[in-house]
C-alpha cells in the first residue's frame, strides 16, 4: 500500500513524464504493480509537500543534478514510473557498482536534502512496461549497444541535466552529428574511472576508441606528452561540442596552441606570415617524424613557400650533408633555422628575416 | 557539471610509471561485472565493450559521522639501467634510479551530504611530479588547487662550446678569442666539451573554484601559474658560411627558457529551460624573465673585397620573446526554438598585446662594414646604430586585435530529418606599426646579422639612404608588415535518418577568407561533405565520411611586399640592372593557392562475439595544388586495426595494428646566380621574375618529395591469478622516411662540381625511428590491503635523420659549430621496480 502512495506520489511530481494524465497502459494497475515490486524509495513530492521550506525546483529541462525529472521514452510513451527498489530487485548487481559511481553519489547526496526523487527513472525513463516485459528492447530507455532507445534520445536524456556550459554546443558538433551518444564515452552506472565517469580508464582511452590513427601519431619521434600521461586529448578539444570544427576549446587553433605556448602569441615587431595565420601550417600537433613536430623536413618545409634570389631556392642534396663534399649549413642540424632562429617571430629592430 | 572541457590544460595528471593515473585505483576487477542478468559487459552505443569494473569500495567510517575514506600509497624504489640517457626514452619522463612514490590517493566522502575531499599525488623525482587536491560538495560547488612539474628533454647529447649556458650571455672558454679563432681551435674545443642535457621544466601550479551562485547561475574562476625553466637548442648567425670558406659563422647555441605564464579564467553561466548563457573570460599573462641572448663568434669574418678588414664583428645577438597581455571575453547564448531547434550565437573580442622596450638594432663597437676605397665607403659608425637612440619608437607597442562571431540554427523538424545553418566571421587585425628609421643618421633599415653580413659583403649591411649614393639603391624591409586576415564561413547541411539504424548527411561550406597583405586579397574554399552512419553492416557500426573541396580566389599577387620595403620611400633610385626579382612569378604558397582535396575516413567497430570487440579504421587524403612552384601535391593512406578481448574479469588482451604512408611533393627553380647556370643575377636579366626566363630558368628547376611510412603494433595481456596479476605488453613504432629528389639539369643544385653531383644521387638517406619497448609487471597481494608490484621495462631504440650526419664524428665544420649530435642512433634502457602498495 505504501509502495502504491509513494508511486502515485512520484508521479505527480514528474513533469517531463510523456503524459502525466494518462491511465495505465496495460491491464495491470500501479497498485498491481506495486503489489508485485518491492516498496519503492520514491516520493520526493510527497517530501515537498511536507516541507515547505525545501529550495523551489525549476522546471527547466537543465535542472539541478538532485531535481532530476524521469524523461519521456518515445518507445514506452504510457509507461509509469515504479520506482528504484522495484528496478534494484532485479539489477542488483548495478546497484551495487553504480552507487560507487559519482553519478549515483552525487544522486543519493541531493536524495538527502531535497527529496528521493532522483534514481534509476531520473535517466532510464519511466519503468512499469519495462517490468511486465523485462526482455523487451526499447520499452526502458538503454544507453548500451542493444537498445533501441535513439541517440538523440539518450543524449537527450543526460542534456536534461548537463546542458549549457561545457556542452553547450553539443547540437551542431561532429561527435553529435556521427550518431554518438554520451554513453559512448561515459558509463555512469560503474566506477570504470575514478573520475569523469568514463567509457573506459582514462580519457585517451575514450578517445582511441575511435581515433586509433590519432593515437598512433603520437608514437612518433616528436609529439606532445600525450604517451607519458601527461595530456589527455581533452586539454586541446571538447568533445561535448565547440564552435570549431575539430572541437578546439578555443575560438581559433592559435588561441589554443598559445594556452601553453604563451612566448609564441607576440605580438612581435615582425612577424612571419603563415605563422600568425595557422600554427598547422608548418606544424602536425598529433606527431611527427620530424623534429618539433614540423610537417616536413627543413629545408623542403621552407622551400614550399621561398624561392626568393640567392639562397632559398638552391636544390640541397646529401653532397650538403655533413658527411658530404659541401658540408652546408641549410641543411645540417637545424637547417635554415641555424640563422633564421626566430621563425615565429623577432622582436628585434634588426629581426626581419628572423635573424635576431 | 564542471567547466573543465571547456579550459584548455590540466584535463590529465599522469607520468611514465603510470600513464593514467590511477592504474592502481582499478583493480582488482569486480568478478560479478555489473550484471547478474547477463554474462560479460555490456557495450556502448557504437559496440565497443565496457571494461569489467573494479571491486567497489564502500570505504571505511570516518569517526561517528557519515563521513567515510578510501586511501592507498603505492612507493617503492626504480632503477635504471642501460642508456639511461637516451633522448627518446626520456623525452617527457625523468627516468632517476630512486624512491619514487607510484601513487598517494585519498578520497573523503560524506554520502549524506555529498561532500567530499580528494587527494592524489605521485612523484617520479623533482623535475615529474604531481600533486593535486580537490573538495567540495557535489551539485553545489569544488575548489581544486594543484601543483605539478613536467619535464621535457629536448637533446640528451649537446656538447655547447659557450660558458653562461642557460643565462643570458654566452662567453667562450678562454682557450677560444672571440672573431678571432681557427676552426681546428673551435673544433678542439668542441671535442673536448662534456656531454650535456637540454630541455625545460614546466612547473604549473593552481587554483580555482567552480561552484552555483545564485539558483541557476554558476560561476567558475581559476587562476593557473606556471613556470618554464631550462635551456633549448637555438641558432646564431654571422652571415653564410657556404659560400665563403674561412668566413662567415653559423652557430648551433643554447637559449635560457625562463618564462612565467599566469592564466586567468573566469566564466559565468546561466541555463534555463529556453536561454542558455555563458560569458567567459580568458586573461594570459606571459612574462619572459630573459628577453635576450648574447652569443660571441669565435669566427674571424673577413670582408670579400680583399681589402684591409676594418670591422671587428664577433657578437652576436637574439631578442627573445617579449611579455605580453591577453585579454579574451566571450558570450555565448542559447535559444530553444520549436521544431526540436536550437539558435546559438556567440560574439567574441580578444586582443594580445606586448609593449616591450626594443633592443638596439646591434651590440658592435668601433666600425662596421667595408672600407674599399674613397668614396666608396661602406663603414658604419657602430655607435650609431648601438643605442635605443637609434630607433624611431623605443617600444614595441605591438597589437593584434581579434573580433568573433558566430551564429547557427539547427532544427529537427522530424525524427527523419534536420537542417542546420551557419554563419562565422573571424578577424585578425594586427595594428602594430614600425619604421626602421634610425633618427641618428637619417638612414632607414637595420643591421643585419649584428653587421657581419656588411662586414663580409659591401654594401650589405641592411642600410637605406637616400642621400648615399652607395645606399640608395639597397632593397631592405623598412616596415613591419602587418598580416592579418577576415575569414567569413557560410555552412548548410541537412541530414536524413533511413530506419533506426541509419543516418545520411550532407554539409556544403563556403570559406571566405581576405587575407592582408598577401600575395591574395580573397581565397574562397567550397566544400561537401557526405557522412553516412550505420549501426548494423553485418552487425557493426560503421561511420563512413568523404569530402571534396576546391579552392581558389582572385589574382594570385607573386609579390605584394613592395611598400614593406626601401623601394617604397622616397629616394629610392632603381639600381642599373634593376631590382632582382623577389620571387619567381609561378610561385604559389600552399596556404593560398588553387587546391583541390578530397578526403575519406571510414571507422568500423564490431562486436565480435560476447567478449570482443574488432575495429578498424581506414582513412586517406588526397590534395593537389595547383602550383608550378611550390607544394604540388600530398597524401596520405592509412589503415588500423585493433581487437579487444576480455573473456573474463579477470583476463583482457589488445592487440593493434596500424600503417600509415604519405606523400609530399614540391617544385622549385634555382636563380640564376652563378656562372654554370645561367649567371642572369646582376644582370638586366635579373628583373624577369617568370618562370623560364633567364633568372629562373626552365633548366635549373627541381622536385622533391617527403615520403614516409608509419608502422605500429601492439599485444598485451593481463590476467588475474588469484593472489597474482600478470600484466604484460609490448608495443613496436617504426617511421620510416625518405627524401628523394629530381632536377632538370644540374643548374638547379646547390653544388654542381662533379663530386658534389655525384653525391647528389637522387636522394637523402633514409631516416629513421624506431622502438621496440616491453613491459612486464607482477602483483602479489599479501593481504587485502597489503601488495607488491614488480614491474620491468625494457626498450631498444633506433635512431637516424640525416640532418645529424656525421655529427657522431665532428660537429665543427670550417666556420660552422654545432651543440647537439641528434638522438642516439641506437639505444637499449631498462627500468626495474618495485613497489609497496598499501590500501589505507
Amino acid at each position: 500500500l505504501s509502495g502504491s502512495r509513494v508511486a502515485q506520489a512520484q508521479q505527480a511530481t514528474a513533469p517531463a513524464a510523456a503524459d502525466s494524465a494518462h491511465s495505465p497502459s496495460s491491464a495491470l494497475s500501479q497498485s498491481d504493480i506495486a503489489k508485485m515490486l518491492p516498496a519503492t524509495d520514491m516520493g520526493a513530492g510527497a517530501a515537498r509537500a511536507n516541507n515547505p521550506h525545501l529550495p523551489p525546483v525549476s522546471d527547466s529541462p537543465a535542472t539541478p543534478f538532485d531535481a532530476a525529472s524521469i524523461p519521456a521514452n518515445p518507445l514506452a510513451p504510457q509507461a509509469d514510473a515504479i520506482g528504484a527498489k522495484s528496478c534494484v530487485a532485479c539489477h542488483t548487481q548495478e546497484n551495487v557498482q553504480a552507487s560507487h559511481t559519482l553519478h549515483v553519489a552525487s544522486f543519493r547526496a541531493g536524495a538527502a536534502n531535497t527529496g528521493p526523487q532522483a534514481a534509476c527513472e531520473s535517466c532510464h525513463g519511466p519503468g512499469s512496461e519495462h517490468a511486465k516485459a523485462p526482455t523487451a528492447p526499447g520499452l526502458i530507455i538503454g544507453f548500451t549497444h542493444d537498445a533501441k532507445t535513439s541517440p538523440q534520445t539518450q543524449a537527450g536524456v543526460c542534456l536534461s541535466c548537463h546542458a549549457g556550459g561545457a556542452r553547450q554546443h553539443w547540437i551542431g558538433s561532429i561527435h553529435q552529428n556521427r550518431g554518438l551518444s554520451c554513453t559512448d564515452c561515459h558509463n555512469p552506472m560503474a566506477k570504470l574511472s575514478p573520475e569523469g565517469v568514463l567509457a573506459k580508464s582514462s580519457i585517451n582511452e575514450v578517445c582511441a576508441t575511435c581515433h586509433q590513427d590519432i593515437r598512433a601519431k603520437f608514437n612518433r619521434r616528436s609529439h606532445m606528452p600525450l604517451p607519458e600521461g601527461q595530456m589527455a586529448c581533452t586539454d586541446c578539444h571538447n568533445p561535448h561540442g565547440s564552435i570549431t570544427k575539430p572541437l578546439l576549446k578555443t575560438d581559433t587553433v592559435n588561441e589554443t596552441c598559445y594556452t601553453c605556448h604563451a612566448e609564441k602569441r607576440g605580438p612581435f615587431l615582425f612577424e612571419h606570415a603563415p605563422v600568425r595565420q595557422n600554427c598547422l601550417n608548418c606544424h602536425d600537433v598529433h606527431g611527427s617524424n620530424q623534429q618539433t613536430l614540423l610537417v616536413a623536413p627543413v629545408p623542403m618545409l621552407c622551400q614550399q613557400c621561398h624561392t626568393m634570389t640567392r639562397h632559398p631556392n638552391d636544390l640541397q642534396t646529401s653532397a650538403g650533408l655533413g658527411t658530404g663534399p659541401h658540408p652546408d649549413e641549410r641543411l645540417m642540424g637545424r637547417g635554415c633555422l641555424s640563422c633564421h632562429t626566430n621563425i615565429h617571430g623577432s622582436n628585434n629592430p634588426s629581426g626581419p628575416k628572423f635573424h635576431k | 557539471d564542471t567547466s573543465g572541457t571547456m579550459r584548455v590544460g590540466d584535463m590529465q595528471y599522469g607520468n611514465g610509471l603510470d600513464l593514467r593515473g590511477w592504474t592502481p585505483m582499478l583493480y582488482p576487477a569486480d568478478p560479478d561485472g555489473t550484471s547478474y542478468l547477463h554474462a560479460g559487459m555490456l557495450r556502448t552505443p557504437t559496440g565497443a565493450l565496457y571494461p569489467y569494473p573494479p571491486m567497489a569500495d564502500a570505504g571505511k567510517p570516518l569517526g561517528q559521522g557519515d563521513w567515510t575514506y578510501a586511501g592507498l600509497l603505492e612507493f617503492g624504489y626504480l632503477h635504471v639501467g642501460g642508456d639511461r640517457n637516451a633522448e627518446y626514452f626520456r623525452q617527457y619522463d625523468d627516468w632517476r634510479s630512486g624512491a619514487v612514490l607510484g601513487l598517494f590517493a585519498l578520497d573523503f566522502n560524506n554520502r549524506k551530504t555529498g561532500e567530499y575531499v580528494d587527494f592524489r599525488g605521485s612523484r617520479v623525482s623533482g623535475g615529474d611530479q604531481f600533486y593535486r587536491l580537490r573538495a567540495g560538495r557535489y551539485g553545489s560547488y569544488r575548489v581544486e588547487g594543484f601543483y605539478r612539474d613536467m619535464p621535457h628533454t629536448v637533446s640528451t647529447s649537446a656538447y655547447p662550446i659557450w660558458n653562461g649556458v642557460g643565462s643570458t650571455d654566452l662567453t667562450l672558454p678562454a682557450s677560444l678569442v672571440a672573431g678571432a679563432s681557427t676552426p681546428a681551435q673551435v673544433a678542439a674545443v668542441s671535442a673536448a666539451t662534456p656531454r650535456r642535457s637540454i630541455g625545460m621544466v614546466r612547473t604549473r601550479a593552481g587554483l580555482g573554484y567552480e561552484g552555483t551562485l545564485y539558483r541557476n547561475w554558476i560561476g567558475s574562476a581559476s587562476i593557473t601559474n606556471e613556470k618554464r625553466t631550462g635551456t633549448r637548442l637555438w641558432g646564431g648567425s654571422m652571415f653564410f658560411n657556404y659560400p665563403f670558406p674561412d668566413n662567415g659563422g653559423v652557430l648551433e647555441t643554447v637559449r635560457p627558457i625562463d618564462f612565467r605564464t599566469t592564466d586567468v579564467n573566469l566564466s559565468l553561466r546561466n541555463v534555463g529551460k529556453v536561454w542558455r548563457f555563458l560569458a567567459t573570460y580568458n586573461g594570459s599573462f606571459f612574462r619572459n624573465h630573459k628577453d635576450h641572448l648574447n652569443f660571441e663568434s669565435p669566427f674571424a669574418l673577413w670582408n670579400v673585397t680583399g681589402t684591409p678588414q676594418v670591422a671587428d664583428i664577433k657578437d652576436g645577438q637574439f631578442s627573445l620573446e617579449p611579455d605580453n597581455d591577453y585579454h579574451n571575453l566571450r558570450l555565448d547564448l542559447s535559444r530553444e526554438l520549436k521544431w526540436n531547434g536550437q539558435f546559438t550565437v556567440v560574439g567574441a573580442w580578444g586582443t594580445m598585446r606586448q609593449n616591450d622596450a626594443l633592443l638596439a638594432p646591434t651590440t658592435c663597437t668601433g666600425v662596421g662594414g667595408i672600407f674599399i676605397a674613397p668614396p666608396v665607403d661602406y663603414t658604419f659608425q657602430c655607435a650609431n646604430w648601438n643605442t635605443t637612440a637609434a630607433l624611431s619608437q623605443k617600444n614595441a607597442n605591438a597589437r593584434i586585435d581579434t573580433g568573433l562571431f558566430d551564429a547557427r540554427v539547427t532544427f529537427h523538424p522530424t525524427a527523419s530529418f534536420g537542417w542546420h545553418a551557419g554563419l562565422r566571421w573571424y578577424r585578425e587585425d594586427d595594428k602594430t606599426r614600425y619604421l626602421a628609421y634610425n633618427p641618428l643618421t637619417g638612414q632607414y633599415g637595420y643591421i643585419s646579422e649584428n653587421g657581419s653580413q656588411g662586414s663580409v659583403v659591401p654594401g650589405e649591411t641592411g642600410i637605406f639612404d637616400p642621400s648615399n649614393p652607395l645606399y640608395r639603391s639597397y632593397m631592405v624591409t623598412v616596415r613591419n608588415n602587418p598580416f592579418g586576415y577576415t575569414d567569413t564561413i557560410f555552412e548548410l547541411g541537412g541530414d536524413w535518418q533511413f530506419g533506426r539504424k541509419n543516418s545520411l548527411g550532407v554539409v556544403y561550406t563556403y570559406d571566405h577568407n581576405r587575407p592582408k597583405y598577401r600575395e591574395r586579397k580573397r581565397v574562397d574554399d567550397q566544400r561537401i561533405k557526405f557522412d553516412w552512419v550505420s549501426r548494423d553492416v553485418v552487425g557493426a557500426t560503421v561511420r563512413l565520411s568523404w569530402e571534396y573541396a576546391k579552392r581558389d580566389g582572385d589574382k594570385y599577387n607573386y609579390d605584394p611586399y613592395a611598400q614593406f620595403f626601401s623601394e617604397s620611400l622616397p629616394g629610392f633610385v632603381e639600381p642599373v640592372m634593376g631590382i632582382a626579382a623577389h620571387t619567381v612569378a609561378d610561385m604559389r604558397k600552399y596556404d593560398l593557392s588553387d587546391r583541390t582535396e578530397s578526403k575519406a575516413r571510414v571507422i568500423v567497430t564490431y562486436p565480435w562475439g560476447e567478449s570482443a570487440t574488432l575495429s578498424a579504421t581506414f582513412y586517406g587524403n588526397r590534395d593537389q595544388y595547383d602550383a608550378v612552384i611550390g607544394r604540388q601535391s600530398s597524401r596520405t593512406t592509412g589503415a588500423t586495426v585493433q581487437w579487444d578481448w576480455q573473456p573474463t574479469p579477470a583476463t583482457t588482451v589488445n592487440a593493434y595494428l596500424g600503417a600509415e604512408t604519405s606523400r609530399l611533393g614540391i617544385a622549385n627553380v634555382g636563380d640564376a646566380d652563378g656562372p654554370d647556370n645561367g649567371a642572369a643575377f646582376g644582370t638586366i636579366g635579373q628583373t624577369d621574375p617568370n618562370l623560364g626566363g633567364p633568372l629562373y630558368p626552365f633548366a635549373n628547376q627541381w622536385w622533391e618529395f617527403d615520403r614516409e611510412s608509419n608502422r605500429n603494433a601492439g599485444l598485451s595481456f593481463s590476467h588475474d591469478f588469484g593472489r597474482v596479476r600478470l600484466d604484460a605488453s609490448y608495443n613496436y613504432t617504426g617511421s620510416f622516411g625518405h627524401v628523394g629528389y629530381t632536377y632538370d639539369t644540374v643548374g638547379g643544385l646547390a653544388y654542381r662540381d662533379p663530386a658534389a653531383v655525384a653525391a647528389a644521387s637522387n636522394g637523402f638517406p633514409d631516416n629513421k625511428y624506431r622502438t621496440n619497448t616491453l613491459d612486464l609487471g607482477l602483483n602479489f597481494a599479501v593481504n587485502r590491503s597489503v601488495g607488491v608490484r614488480l614491474f620491468g621495462r625494457y626498450q631498444t631504440g633506433a635512431f637516424s635523420d640525416w640532418h645529424y650526419a656525421g655529427f657522431d664524428n665532428t660537429l665543427s665544420y670550417d666556420h660552422r659549430i654545432y651543440t647537439d649530435k641528434g638522438g642516439q642512433l641506437h639505444y637499449s634502457t631498462s627500468l626495474v621496480g618495485v613497489m609497496l602498495n598499501l590500501k589505507l
